[in-house]
This record gives C-alpha cells, structure tokens and sequence, in this order.
C-alpha cells in the first residue's frame, strides 16, 4: 500500500500525467504550474516548460503565485515577450498547455468570462487572459475545473473547444487540425473526448466517487468509458515531491490558509 | 527540429545533416560576427541553388556568390571592395546572368523576417519605398516583392511584404550550451528575426558553456533550444569579422580579402587557400599564423569588459525553512500530515 494522500495531490498528478518527455508546455498559474514541475521532476526531464509572461524553459523551486513568477524559479533559459510567447504557439510550437474551467459545454468550448448577462453579469469571472490563443493552436489543450460547472449553453464563449462537435472545428479553417481540449480533470474525474463525434465522456473516476455522483453535476446525459478505470492511486515519490514542492497545494487552498493566519497569531502574541 | 538530446557537432555535420541544395538560406548575422566558418562548409560541401537571404551582405555573400552556391539573392546591401576600380562577385554574377536579386530597405527586409518569426503571412511596412524603384523594380518575386492594401481602419494606403521563412538559418554567437539556447550580445541588428523565422537552425558559437550559465542569463538568451536543430563550437568562427568579447575584425585579412575580390581569379585564388584550402576552422586559423605569424591575432584579442551581473535572486527558494518548518504555517511535514489525518482529508 502506498502512503495516504489527499484529493489534490491526486489531481495534481492525473495533470502531470498529460506531460510527455521533450513536449514545449505552457502553464497556467495553480494546479499546473506544480503538475508542470512533477512532470519535470518524474516524468520528462526534457520537457521546457513556459509561460505566456516569456519566460521559457524555468525549472521551478517553489510553487508559482502567477505567470510571470521568476521569483520561484531557479532562473531560465530564454526571457522573450508576451506576443512572442503567443507567436511560437501560433507556429504549432507548443505541444500541451493547460487551462482552468469556468463553465464548460459537451463539446469542450469554455467560458471563463461571466456567469449571467455580459454586461450585467451574476458573476464577473476573469476573461480569457491566454485561454482562447493557447487552446486555439496548442497541438493539445488540458482543462482543468475545480470550482465550475456543466452546461448545456455557455452564458459566454470564451475559448473555442470542438465548437458544435463532430468535425466543426477542423471544418471551420481557424485552428490546426486535430488541436482541441484533450481532457478534462475535476475533483470527481477526468473526462475525454469522442474522436468522432467530439463529445466529452468520462473516462476515468477518482476514489469516493460513484458514476451518479458525476452525472448529477451534469445537465445532458453523459456517456460514461466502457473501459472506466479508476485515477490510479499516487506512488510515494509522487506524494512526496508534491508535499515537499508544494506544501499549500497538497493540503489545497482553504486548510492552508486557517494554518497561515493560525501561525500569524501566534508570532504576533510572542 | 532535432529533439534529440544529440546537437553537438562539427560544422561538416552540421551542414551535411541540415542543409539541402535548392533551400532557402538565411545568414543570420548582420554586419559584424558573421558565421564565417559555416559559410565556408556549405560551400566546401559544394551545397548550391540556393535561395540566399542576407540583411547586408559583406564577404560572407561575397565567397557564397563567388562560388556558384547561389541562385537568387535577397539582400539590401551588396559589398563593394574596391570602390568604383573593382567588381564584386554579386556584380559579376549578375553582369553574367547567373544570378537573380531582389533589393529591399534594411527595414523590409527585416519585416520579412519578424513576420515569418511570428507567423504572420505579412506585415506592414514604411510606404516611403512606393515612391522609388525599390517598390517599381520586381525581380524573381513579381508581385509578391511587395503589395498594397486599403487600412482596414482609415482606408489608407498600404504597403506590405510577405513574410520570410527561410529552410535554414547559420548564425554565429559568442556562446551556447548543449541544448541549444544561443547566447549573443551587442549588436543585436536582426539576428533572433532572421534565426527564429526559420524551419532548421545551426547555431556556430565561441564557446560551449554550462546550462547554468544560461539559466543566470536568460536575457541574452536569442534562440531558445527547442529550435535549434545543431549547435557547433568555433572559437574564431566569425574571422575576419568580429564578435564582441572575442575578438574585432581583422583588418589585415579582411584587406587581403578585399584586393582578392576585385576579381574573379582573385576571389577563386583566396578561396582555394582560405575557404577549399582549409578543411576546418583550426586548419584555417593554422595555416594563417604558419603564414603571417600570431602577433595580427593576438592582437585583435578583447580585453576583458564584463556586463554587471543581473540580480535573478529571490527571498526563499523552497517552501522549507532551515529547520524545516514550512515558511507560511510554521509547522513541520509530520505535523502537518497529522493535521491532514485529523481533518479526514487523507485517501487510504
């Protein structure tokens, strides 16, 4: 039996797993920018990993706050710009990159703009940042939701995933063919895509988790893998790079932060 | 690109391996640091037909024409050595017929290749050249040297050139590590375009040095490694031209060069000495000092002026104390697994 580990740590690896040896990889900030440095660590020691702030090929120390964070690296081999960083995906340069999820559709199109009207909106979410350029011409594009939702309309199309299914997005003439949401993680399972008719399907499922648990968040009726595997579970090494790299991710967010402020007070009192 | 963790290798492979007759080859190099030793394989290796980018040719174009490798030329500078007296080779291939040419500005020229770096299929440039016969003379290119379109926004006129994607790029830097990442500072003229728009690149460097170094120096990186196909190390590479912290041109050579290439039994003379003569760069650098002694090299030899040190340094640089405490919650690994054990956030 391996160690125990927690629901992060297991998702965190399930990312780092769509890393492949010597693939140009761009990071998103939070789960992936640690998946980014598992990988490194385990898995393809000759991946280079970017960010869209142009910063190339970083080996990275610490957990990064953000996408422009050399602060946690241990320096980097190139410092281009922004629309370079932009450019060389459009090119077909970058193998893998990674986003997180606001709303999602069947067919892997995103919205992380707004929730309600546009321009009075229930809910102001950040906006495409890099999202719509890197799935539009990263070869492959990982997705990432922790907090969104389901849905059979987006409120807002954000960033263009297998628009209305089928072969609507090679048809369509924008993008390189065969590029598109790869998969999908959420802290029940991961979902991939029909190659045919492009619509998302859940692939495997997480420990504590039962296939009805995952359909109740979803509105259509989605198609469950003949072959659903279980996310395996994490190997030592994997469990201890992530807890020693990356302490705050391990245990997520909300723990981490009653523990800090915990450790405020107590220095502020001596 | 060669993925491979395989890059390292001799200008003969390089060349060999990458470089194709009939491509699409750029010089990288403008005006100073020029890829000398490269230059010279690829025509030791009898490459030819080939389509020849140069933001300004000096001798490097010069021995590539006198050679016979070139069939179209793109430049917007052609040598002359001897003034009004003496030819030059391009002028000799073009009073022969044996070559075309498209002249541009050095900035079309240069949008050409920062458009083809970006991707984009062309890019605007400065409308002054509509009134000359920059714009008017079409060479090989016909209408695609240049065209104009109506501003999407204020109905202008617009001048445009296509982007440039050259099949290969040799360029010479002062230094690289294994992988690739091309390390180059001074001049910095339209190097990174000219590299970066194009499908394979062979990097000539000085020195070869340590990752480290570049991963301390990220901002002198040009070229990152994942677009280099082949990395050769060169000391006194770019001779007779210069490469800063290296070395400044040599004049002496540079003049024999010049007197040289007033002729064509002159160029094909130097070149049977210096370029067919000369099987690699120590061979050249050799037969020099056998001939003229070593007082003209050391001579031209940098004195040392170094760059301050840019700051990359952080306040921590993991997430661990000394005493292993973690730097936010103050606790150890163990105490914090027991906290997660307790709070029922473990997977058995």
């Amino acid at each position: 039996m391996s160690k125990p580990y927690t629901l992060h740590e297991l998702l965190i690896i399930a990312v780092a797993k769509e890393i492949h040896d010597y693939e140009n990889v761009i990071l998103g900030v939070g789960l992936p920018t640690t998946a980014g440095a598992l990988a490194k660590a385990l898995y393809a020691p000759h991946a280079t990993l970017m960010m869209e702030s142009g910063i190339i090929d970083f080996e990275p120390l610490l957990p990064l706050n953000h996408i422009a964070d050399a602060h946690a690296c241990r320096g980097f081999s190139y410092a281009t710009d922004l629309f370079s960083a932009f450019t060389m995906t459009y090119r077909g340069f970058v193998d893998v990159c990674f986003l997180g999820v606001g709303q999602i559709d069947k067919y892997g199109n995103l919205n992380t703009t707004c929730i309600g009207d546009y321009n009075k909106p229930t809910m102001r979410l950040p906006g495409s940042g890099g999202a719509a350029d890197f799935i539009s011409y990263a070869k492959r594009t990982v997705l990432t939701m922790l907090g969104g939702q389901f849905v059979n309309t987006l409120d807002y199309l954000t960033s263009p995933g297998y628009l209305t299914g089928g072969d609507s997005r090679d048809q369509s003439g924008l993008f390189p063919k065969g590029s598109g949401p790869s998969m999908l993680l959420t802290t029940k399972g991961v979902f991939r895509f029909d190659p045919v008719t492009r619509e998302m399907y859940l692939a495997q499922i997480h420990p504590k988790v039962n296939v009805e648990d995952v359909k109740k968040d979803v509105p259509w009726d989605l198609k469950i893998a003949e072959d659903l595997s279980e996310t395996p579970h994490p190997k030592d090494e994997e469990i201890d790079f992530i807890r020693n790299f990356a302490p705050n991710m391990a245990i997520g967010r909300e723990l981490m932060l009653e523990l800090t402020v915990a450790n405020m007070m107590k220095k502020m009192k001596k | 690109m060669n993925s491979a963790n395989e890059k390292i290798m001799t200008p003969k492979e390089a060349i060999s391996r990458f470089v194709q007759n009939g491509d699409q080859l750029v010089i990288g190099n403008y005006t100073v640091g020029s890829c000398a030793e490269l230059v010279y394989e690829v025509i030791r290796q009898g490459k030819k037909g080939f389509t020849l980018y140069s933001q300004s040719g000096i001798f490097d174009v010069e021995v590539l024409v006198g050679a016979g490798c070139v069939e179209k030329l793109v430049t917007t500078y052609v040598m002359r050595p001897a003034g009004k007296k003496g030819g030059s080779a391009v002028e000799r291939a073009l009073q022969a017929g044996t070559i075309q040419m498209e002249d541009y500005t050095n900035f079309d020229y240069n949008a050409r290749m920062v458009a083809g770096m970006h991707g984009l299929s062309f890019i605007q440039v400065l409308e002054g050249v509509m009134a000359t016969d920059l714009f008017r003379k079409r060479g090989f290119m016909g209408e695609d040297k240049f065209r104009v379109i109506d501003c999407p926004y204020t109905g202008k006129k617009l001048l445009t050139v296509p982007a440039a994607n050259p099949d290969v790029c040799i360029v010479h830097v002062q230094r690289a590590d294994k992988h690739g990442n091309a390390q180059y500072w001074g001049a910095l003229g339209s190097v990174a375009a000219a590299a970066l728009a194009s499908k394979k690149i062979i990097v000539s460097c000085e020195e070869i040095v340590e990752h480290d170094i570049i991963q301390s120096s990220p901002h002198l990186t040009i070229i990152p490694a994942y677009r280099v196909d082949a990395v050769v190390e060169v000391p006194w590479g770019a001779h007779p031209t210069e490469v800063l912290g290296h070395y400044n041109i040599d004049f002496f050579m540079y003049g024999l060069f010049m007197m040289a290439d007033s002729t064509a039994e002159g160029l094909k003379d130097w070149m049977d000495e210096w370029v067919y003569g000369c099987e690699n760069r120590a061979a050249y650098i050799d037969r020099y000092i056998g001939k003229f002694g070593s007082s003209v090299l050391d001579s031209i030899k940098a004195k040392p002026f170094y760059s301050a040190p840019a700051n990359y340094g952080a306040a921590f640089t993991s997430r661990w104390d000394r005493d292993g405490r973690e730097i936010f919650t103050g606790l150890t690994l163990p105490e914090m697994e027991t906290i997660l054990k307790e709070r029922g956030k473990f997977y058995e």
